[in-house]
């Protein structure tokens, strides 16, 4: 199967809104999407874009059942490890589910890390649902080790109304 | 303690910075893992392109600490993004010296950024603790914060640069 991976433009976001959507349904999450494709655009280009993307496309003749080309996304951006220094976080890796297994999340996953060791990241981290098997064994391969497992840590978050409560109480 | 003032880290605070990041470190007992340098921290949060943000505790002259240090705090953040709910403030370090405790500083810490994050349009402020650190899990549960790893299955991974560059290699 023929495929490119190339970085997302803002014309990009309605597909990416549609993946988004198609990848929380499977983390049965879907209720949990707020945002469309304006914030998208709005957040993802510019001079103070929060994150990047690449697109996986395929030609017109390969479209999927549906009519669309753009059949996978990797979403990404910067952090920092006070040990180590810039890492690169991959935040979201979708293909849709008729064009698995032809090398197109890989191809993906490596362009990601091509774009962190250009920005000499020194390495790329990712979030897993415990229930995943298929992304775990995926990652796993590659050589990723679960720090949750291994070192005991927890995501934590403050959201709504207890970042409310806190923010409030600011001098 | 109602004698400190938190502020935006200078460049000439990245030493203070670095001693602080290696006392954290220690308390999470990883006192070798510190890799970064002075040199790092200058670049990569004053330079063309920030990686962090930080803020520091600052106390006057005559409270320094016993090693005469009047830095006795900080907490270093960035932006991230979540494609379901858009920007989120990301708290990295979070550290204040043991004789500074109890103060409230950290307390303050926290509402400053939380502060941050609710002007900056974030909707939730992210970070990982390690699980048997049961002194900080309080500390933010208290404040109602929700530990995802353990509510929804979240499991954070890497994937060092050895095998970030195996990947490269291979598209």
């Amino acid at each position: 199967m023929k495929f490119t991976i190339r970085e997302g433009k803002p014309e990009d976001c309605k597909d990416i809104e549609r993946m988004i959507m198609e990848l929380a349904v499977y983390e049965k999450m879907p209720d949990q999407v707020k945002i469309s494709h304006k914030e998208l655009e709005r957040d993802g280009f510019g001079p103070n874009a929060y994150y990047k993307f690449l697109v996986a496309e395929v030609p017109e003749e390969q479209k999927s059942k549906d009519g669309y080309t753009k059949v996978g996304y990797a979403l990404f951006f910067y952090t920092y490890s006070t040990w180590k220094g810039r890492v690169v976080y991959m935040e979201d890796l979708y293909v849709m589910p008729e064009y698995r297994g032809k090398g197109i999340g890989k191809a993906l996953m490596a362009n990601v890390a091509k774009v962190g060791k250009e920005k000499e990241c020194v390495r790329l981290q990712l979030s897993v649902l415990d229930w995943n098997k298929p992304s775990l064994e995926f990652y796993l391969a590659k050589g990723a080790e679960d720090l949750t497992a291994k070192e005991g840590w927890h995501h934590i978050r403050f959201h709504g109304e207890a970042l409310n409560n806190l923010a409030q109480e600011a001098p | 303690m109602s004698m400190f003032i938190l502020r935006k880290a200078e460049p000439k605070d990245v030493s203070d910075i670095l001693r602080l990041i290696k006392e954290l470190a220690k308390y999470e007992e990883m006192e070798n893992q510190v890799l970064l340098t002075e040199e790092d921290l200058l670049e990569d949060g004053f330079g063309d392109h920030p990686f962090y943000h930080c803020i520091v505790a600052h106390v006057p002259e005559e409270h320094q600490s016993a090693d005469g240090h009047v830095i006795i705090g900080f907490a270093m953040y960035y932006f991230t993004y979540d494609p379901w709910i858009g920007k989120l403030l990301y708290l990295e370090d979070f550290y204040v010296m043991k004789e500074y405790r109890g103060f409230g500083i950290g307390s303050e810490i926290l509402k400053k950024l939380s502060n941050t994050a609710v002007r900056t349009r974030c909707s939730s402020m992210h970070f990982i603790v390690a699980e048997w650190n049961k002194p900080s899990i309080e500390f933010y549960k208290r404040r109602g914060a929700s530990d995802l790893s353990l509510e929804e299955g979240w499991r954070l991974f890497k994937i060092d640069k050895q095998n970030l560059m195996k990947m490269t290699d291979e598209e």
